[in-house]
């Protein structure tokens, strides 16, 4: 979300305009490859249509020729960025200076892995741009062309439409996050364009190129971005609103995830989801068939496979802290289960719990790895005048 | 198959005890004589911190009625801080299973030290009664988990 002009300009300088022309598209390129060529970075990450046609990859590169055949603005998004980012930089910070332009949930997905120490943004310039939502992977990859004029729809109203993900649709930090710089052309006439610096990192890149001065499309462009934010809102409300209803209770858990196949896409296609090992794709995890048959015994009967309903609880208590709304793992989901509703709707809820929100790069350490001495008073069971009879151990 | 039909509901309950405080507790209430429901089983862990959300939500979806975690007072966690960072590992956990109105107050943290041992056999038996009037934990009667 758009912070406050004055603190932003602050931290970053000055925004920059570029005069319509190219189109939204055409000027990030160009201005991608500006900044290779004066040696402000190394190399760029960036999406490209996959032979076939009808999907995205990220390609990392640095031949400036390639530029042209980039798509900085894909319709679909097949892999999250933030999962891109840890395959960069999950050892130690990348040798090579890259500059990666991402959806901003992709770059929150990005700064939530940075805390747990999975990515390095140490050599990263991290570019974001106005999202109006990515469309549907089952959509796109039966009619790519249709879906493609559908997103640039998208794109010159700043709205998700009918095939985009239910997590666009309720998205409201689909602007300016923490990025280094962010290429803003919601509301803004012609094609033009806003080059917000957003860190002395990427005030330092866009000093070096001979840049317009953009203060004055700024009113436009924040205006947009909060009607914009307001309906997204308002979608949210509604939508989590019916998640609420859906999910209530055990009746509601298991009719939600009722036609679950327990494949666990949802799990791999998270870019949070942190363990090396999913616990519940561990051995651990697998119960004893004696076990199965006395547990069916007990209670008459038992599912097969078990234990799909803990998995979803399990993984909300693991990353719903982090989880930035992305709408991932509703897209892996073979069978259209709207996992990412139920996430985000959780999520907001402990994030709320914990003074939290996810995909800051606020220098905050996650929830989990800090405390303070006298928090949390509802949560143990209140001892009466325990003091007085307690006495230190050992 | 036959399914359970017994009138008096006995809960079934597991606690997760620190081996430095509550565990040590839990022996004095023993040598003490104090009365301790049978159908409470404990499970000896290393500190309240070791306890892993996939610990108890395993116990719980398999049908303990109850489960409580007992650890050291805040401020006297043998490994220093350790029951800190439980705390909120514990409260996420409990937030979750509120938002999805799956019967968190079956869970409960407690801070026992090892000299209260009639501390210990009162917040068993309070959490007992508690559990016994909540009624058995519905997955138990489900065949769908
Ligand atoms: S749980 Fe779903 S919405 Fe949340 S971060 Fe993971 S993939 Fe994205
Ligand atoms: S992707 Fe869908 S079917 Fe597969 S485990 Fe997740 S919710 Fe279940
Ligand atoms: S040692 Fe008892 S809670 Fe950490």
């Amino acid at each position: 979300m758009i912070s406050g002009e004055e603190e932003r300009m602050d931290a970053a300088g000055i925004p920059y305009m570029i005069r319509p022309g190219k189109g939204p598209e055409g000027s990030v390129l160009d201005l991608l490859g500006q900044l290779i060529g004066s040696g402000g970075a190394d190399a760029l990450l960036l999406p490209f249509r996959v032979p076939s046609g009808d999907s995205f990859a990220w390609i990392m590169f640095s031949d400036v020729s390639l530029l042209k055949d980039a798509v900085p603005f894909p319709a679909t998004m097949p892999v999250q960025g933030g999962r891109a980012l840890r395959s960069l930089t999950r050892k130690e910070k990348g040798k090579l200076r890259i500059i990666a332009l991402m959806r901003p949930c992709e770059i929150r997905a990005g700064m939530e892995l940075s805390k747990l120490g999975q990515v390095n943004t140490e050599n990263l310039i991290l570019a974001s741009y106005d999202c109006p939502g990515a469309v549907k992977l089952e959509d796109y990859v039966a009619d790519p062309v249709s879906c493609d004029s559908a997103h640039s729809e998208m794109r010159s109203r700043g709205e998700p439409s009918g095939n985009a993900r239910s997590a666009c649709s309720t998205c409201v930090d689909f602007s300016m996050v923490d990025a280094d710089i962010h290429f803003g052309y919601f509301g803004i006439k012609d094609g033009g364009m806003l080059v917000l610096p957003g860190s002395p990192a990427g005030r330092a890149l866009l000093e070096g190129l001979n840049l317009e001065e953009g203060r004055g499309l700024l009113p436009q462009w924040e205006a947009e971005i909060s009607r914009l934010a307001e309906r997204r809102a308002a979608t949210r409300e509604e939508t989590f609103r019916e998640t609420a209803e859906r999910i209530s209770g055990f009746d509601g858990m298991l009719a939600t995830f009722s036609n679950c196949i327990g494949c666990h896409n949802c799990q791999s296609a998270c870019p949070i989801c942190y363990c090396r090992l999913c616990y519940f794709d561990s051995e651990v995890s697998r119960t004893d068939p004696e076990a199965l048959i006395t547990a069916a015994e007990k209670r008459g009967g038992i599912s097969i496979p078990p234990d799909r309903i803990m998995f979803h609880t399990g993984r909300l208590a693991h990353m719903s802290l982090s989880c930035v709304s992305c709408g991932q793992c509703s897209d892996a989901c073979p069978v259209s289960i709207p996992v990412a509703d139920v996430f985000s709707f959780v999520a907001e809820r402990t994030q709320r719990a914990f003074d939290y929100k996810s995909g800051r790069s606020d220098g905050e350490a996650l929830p989990l790895r800090r405390f303070l001495k006298n928090e949390l008073d509802g949560v143990h069971e209140m001892v009466k005048d325990a003091e007085s009879e307690a006495s230190p151990n050992e | 198959m036959n399914r359970q039909t017994d009138t008096e509901f006995t809960p079934k309950i597991v606690g997760f005890l620190c081996n430095w405080c509550t565990y040590a507790a839990a022996d004095l209430a023993g040598t003490s004589r104090l009365k301790i429901p049978s159908t409470f089983s404990v499970i000896r862990v290393m500190c309240s911190s070791r306890i892993d959300h996939n610990l108890l939500l395993t116990t719980f979806f398999k049908g303990a009625d109850g489960i409580l975690v007992a650890g050291c007072h805040p401020g006297d966690c043998h490994y220093g801080e350790g029951n800190y960072y439980a705390r909120r590992r514990f409260a996420l956990l409990k937030k979750v299973m509120e938002v999805l109105d799956i019967d968190a107050e079956r869970l409960q943290l407690s801070w026992i030290s090892a000299a209260e041992g009639h501390r210990y056999a009162e917040v068993v038996g309070k959490f007992t009664e508690k559990i016994r009037e909540l009624g058995p934990n519905p997955i138990k009667g489900s065949t769908r988990f």
